[in-house]
Parts: structure tokens; C-alpha cells; sequence
């Protein structure tokens, strides 16, 4: 039975992977498409977007289109555009002096990958412009102090060219940051993450003999017994919850393993990938609270695994039934939820309807535990998941009476 | 003593009890007959508290258990038409299950008590799944009486059981009515019946009272009767 899960499962994301294809073909990724709205009548300004558009680092990915205000707003809701550059009047006056007018940045509500970058882009150029213009407000008190004012133009010219030439090498030591189809993991974590839930939700199907709604008998008995619905599945997720657990620390202990194993390794071979994963995914640093927190989130995404397939049973009424409703709704829904391909290669709507689905709330589950970037929201959507089961399991076991 | 009165239950307007009225003494065991979809599961189960009754009472031993749950947990024992078992459990797991004591009880029972007299004890070890249907049964009246209840409800006892089995059942239910318990059994066969000392007919969601001793024919007859 689990071995032809496993072959369905291949076929189920086989199939995923072509019909991603299909729906978004080569486009992945396209070219970042900025409108730009200047101040009439700023030819400086003008002149200061189409250096920065000539750059190789924005060149490669960017288009720039001079629009007006509205026109541009128009075209970023229709996703026309990946974001918009409002420029403030003197710009070029306000960088000189120091004042810094604010250039508003326009992302659509839902910045999909492109959006992404060109804000990566535009933070990481704030920080150069900033650190520029300390470097040259220094030099300037410094020529200053030593009554060198009359070459204070050389010295600006030559900052700039000798800052830059240093700054961007250096910036490269301090900032690695990589924007993703897979969000805030490697794409390498997110599909380990993706294969986990997976793995967690069929694992249901060889338990599926324990997971047949109750024989009336049995439900009479327990009922005398004093264990009423409520108590009755509520055991049935505790106990599929704390096997899944059990699945799940075992899990981690193998990883845990592997990445020892590998240190052991020569260090060209092995090491590097277990500096990847342990130091800037998992966190070696971490202290007992925040590991109690991974823990308690980890048991809630296996309460809603359980919680899952507890309802998919009860609604199925079957074993056959149920194993088979239990693979395709989760294979249906882990395609949806971006766990096959990232939902940034899916249609607008699958993009919409995403966080909803079971698997996208398990994998944040994970991914939040891994990372240590906690989130309310995640824990109340966790929580969420959990109660919209219960209550689904509890009304059609009254249904079904 | 089992007190019965006013009794009534509809499952979707349908009134499946009517002002149902019973009464059943220590050392009688009565005996429920109908068709088919008369009530008679419905009837067991109300006075067993696994079902609740639209109206009425139900006094065991003078105490009202209609909305005391507890009343039913300690006076009634309930033996189901399917049995209530754990196939992949031992005998031992699923007695445990089910035991309403404690372990030393359980042990006592196992040795000189209700579940000595039904065998239990010589097939404790066994998986269900492994044991006839008349061992199946047997382990279901035990796991039902482990609370020491004086009134034994059962709901057709004898049902897919081979003629030894079905022998062996009648003789534990003789006996533990001339041990001053009561019965209440449902059941479509007639050496069961033969052990009933008082016997009703359910019809059109109201009880009435038979003589035993009838014959198979006469009893047809009072399911089609006016």
C-alpha cells in the first residue's frame, strides 16, 4: 500500500511539474518593470534615473518607463508594473546638502518575485548612497579643520570614484542576500520542508485502519463510557499527533546525523554543506526558549496533519474511500499551496487561494520553526486549522448518527 | 428493580416510543420481541443511556436516571448486538479497556467473578481476532458486567452464534438471574426466550405483555395483531 502511495505520489508531482510549466512556460522570471515619475520640468533627475537605469546591476533586470503619476499607479494594479519610483522634486539638490527627500517606493499588496528584487535593489542602494555621504560629510569637516576648503571639489570628485570602488567590493562581504521563487529559505530547505509535510500528511494512509470513523456500537459504549465525540477525537489527534512526532524527531535526528557525518567528511567534500544548513537555517545559537517554541509549533503542525486526515476519514466514511480522498486532497491542495512548484510559477488566482490550503499553513509552521522568525500569524492560522477540522470532524460524526 | 414510565422517542418525527411503560424485578429476565425495526434496539438503549429518550423515566432501584448519567453507568449493564472490541487487542487489553474498577477488582473477577464464569480467564492472553463469536460475545458480556450491575441488557444475545455458544450463554444468563439479577434481552429465537419469565410484545412504540411460554406461531401472531 505505501509503495504505491509512493509511486502515486511521483506520478502526482510529475503531473504537477508539467502542468506549472504549462501554466507559466518560460516566464518565470521576467525583467523588473519600474515606472518612474519625475518632478516636471527636473531635468537633473531625469538625468540621475538614467545613470542609475545604466548600471550592469539594474541594467540586467531592470526597465525603466517615465510615466505620469496616475498612468503609473493604473498600470501597478493592473500588474503592469512591478513597482513604482515617485521622485520628490530636488533630489539631486536634497542628496547634495544633505536633507535626503524621500523617494517613494510603490509595490503592489502581494510584491511577487520581481517586486522582491527591485526592493532588495533599492534598500541595498539607500545603504551605499547613506554610507557615501558620511564618507564624504567626514572628508569635508576633515579638509575643513585643516583649512583646505578651496579643494574641497577635488576632494568630492575623488571620494566618490575611490568609495565606490571600495564600497560595493566590501558591501559584498556584509550583505548575502539572495531573493527566491521559495520566499525566505534555500530553495533546497524549502523543498526539504515541502517533502516533509508531504511525507507527514500520506503518512496517514498505512494508520488508515485506525482512523475509520467509529461503529455506532462503539460510539454508544464510549459514550456510557463518558467519552463523547469531542473526547473521542480529540484522543484520535493526540495520538496521530504524537506519532507523527515521534516520525518527526527522528527526522531531525537523522538530519542532525548526516550534517555530523559530513563535518567528519574532508573539508572541501562535506563541510560546507553542513555550515549552510546548521548555521544560517537552523541556528546552532539558539538558546531553550526559542528551542521550546520550535518544539511547541512543530506539535501544532503535527496536530494539524493529524487533525487533516482525522476529517478526510471521517468524510470518506471508508478505508478505501478515505485513503483515496486522503491522496488526492493532499496531493491537490500541496500543488496549490506552491509545495510542488513555488506559487510565484503559478496563475494569479492559485496565487491567491495558496495560503488558505492546509499544506501552505503546515509549511510556514516548519519553516517558522526552523528559522526562529516567529509569527502570529502563522501560529493563529496553525491554531485556525485546527479548530476548522475539529469542528468539521465534530459535525459530520453528528451527521452521520 | 427497573421502573419504566412515559417513555417516548421520535427519530425525525417519526415516534419510534409511546408512553412506553415496563417494570422488571430481581431474578426475572424479560424478554422484548417485535418485527424488525420496531424499536426494540432503540428501547435497550434508552435504558442502557447510550441513547437519551425524548421524555419519560427510568428508575433503577427508586433513583431517577434520566439525566444522571451516572445512575445508568452504575446500575446498567450493556451487552450490544455487535460487539465492542478492539479486534487487534488481547482479551486481557480489552477487558482492561472496558473494566470499570480497579485493577485488583479486575484480577478478583478474572478468578471467581463474572468473567471466571464466562472462561475468560483461560483465553486472556489471545488476540480478539483470533476468537469465535461465541467468545467474542462472552468477553463482551464480561467487559459489560464488570461494573457489578444488577441489570443485564441484552440486545440479541445468540445472534450469529453456533448452538454450543448460543447453550453456554443461556446457561450464564440462568445463572446470574437465579443469583437475583435482572434481564433484559431482545432476541428473535426461542430457546432464548424459553429463559424470559416475563415477556412483551413492542408494537406501534407501546409494550404488551405476553404469556411465556408461547410458541413460535402465537408470538407471529401477536406481531400482527391489531
Amino acid at each position: 500500500m505505501f509503495a504505491g502511495a509512493i509511486a502515486l505520489l511521483f506520478l502526482a508531482g510529475a503531473i504537477a511539474l508539467l502542468a506549472g510549466r504549462a501554466l507559466y512556460g518560460d516566464t518565470a522570471m521576467g525583467r523588473v518593470l519600474v515606472g518612474v515619475v519625475l518632478p516636471k520640468e527636473d531635468g537633473l533627475a531625469r538625468q540621475m534615473v538614467s545613470m542609475i537605469s545604466s548600471l550592469d546591476s539594474v541594467n540586467s533586470v531592470c526597465d525603466f518607463q517615465y510615466l505620469e503619476r496616475e498612468e503609473s499607479l493604473e498600470k501597478l494594479q493592473n500588474g503592469e508594473l512591478n513597482a513604482v519610483m515617485d521622485m520628490p522634486k530636488g533630489l539631486i539638490q536634497g542628496i547634495i546638502d544633505g536633507s535626503n527627500p524621500t523617494v517613494r517606493i510603490l509595490l503592489p499588496e502581494d510584491a511577487w518575485l520581481e517586486s522582491r528584487i527591485f526592493r532588495e535593489l533599492t534598500e541595498a542602494g539607500a545603504q551605499i548612497l547613506g554610507a557615501s555621504q558620511a564618507g564624504i560629510y567626514a572628508g569635508n569637516e576633515l579638509y575643513l579643520q585643516k583649512d583646505l576648503g578651496a579643494r574641497l571639489p577635488e576632494l568630492e570628485r575623488d571620494l566618490n570614484q575611490i568609495f565606490l570602488s571600495y564600497s560595493l567590493p566590501r558591501e559584498d562581504y556584509f550583505r548575502h542576500l539572495r531573493v527566491s521563487a521559495t520566499g525566505d529559505v534555500e530553495v533546497p530547505v524549502f523543498y526539504g520542508i515541502s517533502a516533509y509535510v508531504l511525507f507527514l500528511l500520506l503518512l496517514s494512509i498505512p494508520l488508515s485502519g485506525y482512523l475509520l470513523p467509529f461503529s455506532p456500537v462503539m460510539q454508544r459504549k464510549l459514550a456510557l463510557a463518558g467519552v463523547g465525540s469531542i473526547s473521542r477525537i480529540f484522543g484520535r489527534y493526540v495520538s496521530l499527533g504524537s506519532l507523527f512526532l515521534v516520525m518527526t524527531t527522528m527526522a531531525g535526528a537523522l538530519m542532525k546525523g548526516g550534517f555530523w557525518l559530513l563535518e567528519k567528511l574532508p573539508k572541501g567534500l562535506g563541510f560546507p554543506i553542513s555550515e549552510f544548513f546548521i548555521k544560517k537555517e537552523i541556528g546552532v545559537e539558539d538558546g531553550i526558549l526559542s528551542g521550546m517554541l520550535a518544539l511547541l509549533i512543530l506539535v501544532l503542525v503535527c496536530l494539524g496533519a493529524a487533525a487533516l486526515a482525522v476529517v478526510i476519514f471521517q468524510a470518506a466514511g471508508s478505508l478505501l474511500g478515505g485513503i483515496m480522498l486522503l491522496f488526492l486532497v493532499v496531493t491537490a491542495q500541496h500543488f496549490l499551496a506552491g509545495g510542488f512548484l513555488p506559487t510565484i510559477f503559478l496563475p494569479e488566482v492559485i496565487r491567491y487561494l495558496a495560503p488558505g490550503m492546509p499544506s501552505a499553513i503546515l509549511m510556514a509552521g516548519v519553516q517558522m520553526a526552523l528559522t526562529k522568525a516567529w509569527s502570529l500569524a502563522v501560529t493563529a492560522k496553525l491554531l485556525l486549522m485546527l479548530l476548522v477540522c475539529f469542528l468539521l470532524t465534530v459535525w459530520l460524526e453528528r451527521k452521520e448518527r | 428493580m427497573l421502573e419504566v414510565t412515559g417513555l417516548c422517542k421520535s427519530y425525525k418525527g417519526n415516534k419510534v416510543l409511546d408512553e412506553l411503560s415496563l417494570k422488571a424485578s430481581p431474578g426475572e429476565c424479560v424478554g422484548i420481541v417485535g418485527s424488525n425495526g420496531c424499536g426494540k434496539t432503540t428501547l435497550l438503549s434508552i435504558l442502557a443511556g447510550a441513547v437519551r429518550a425524548d421524555r419519560g423515566s427510568i428508575l433503577f432501584h427508586g433513583r431517577e436516571a434520566i439525566g444522571n448519567s451516572k445512575i445508568f453507568y452504575e446500575e446498567a449493564a450493556y451487552v450490544p448486538q455487535e460487539n465492542p472490541l478492539i479486534e487487534e487487542l488481547s482479551v486481557r487489553d480489552n477487558l482492561s479497556l472496558w473494566y470499570r474498577g480497579s485493577r485488583m477488582r479486575m484480577e478478583e473477577d478474572l478468578e471467581s467473578g463474572a468473567a471466571a464464569m464466562l472462561g475468560i480467564r483461560e483465553m486472556q492472553k489471545k488476540t480478539v481476532s483470533t476468537l469465535s463469536g461465541g467468545m467474542k460475545k462472552r468477553l463482551s458480556i464480561a467487559c459489560a458486567l464488570s461494573n457489578h450491575a444488577s441489570i443485564l441488557i441484552l440486545d440479541e444475545p445468540g445472534a450469529a452464534l453456533d448452538l454450543e455458544c448460543k447453550a453456554d450463554i443461556r446457561e450464564y444468563l440462568e445463572k446470574y438471574r437465579k443469583n437475583g439479577g435482572t434481564i433484559l434481552l431482545t432476541s428473535h429465537e426461542m430457546p432464548e426466550l424459553s429463559l424470559c419469565t416475563v415477556m412483551y410484545v413492542l408494537k406501534g412504540g407501546g409494550l404488551r405483555m405476553v404469556e411465556s411460554g408461547l410458541g413460535e406461531k402465537e408470538l407471529i401472531e401477536m406481531f400482527h395483531r391489531g
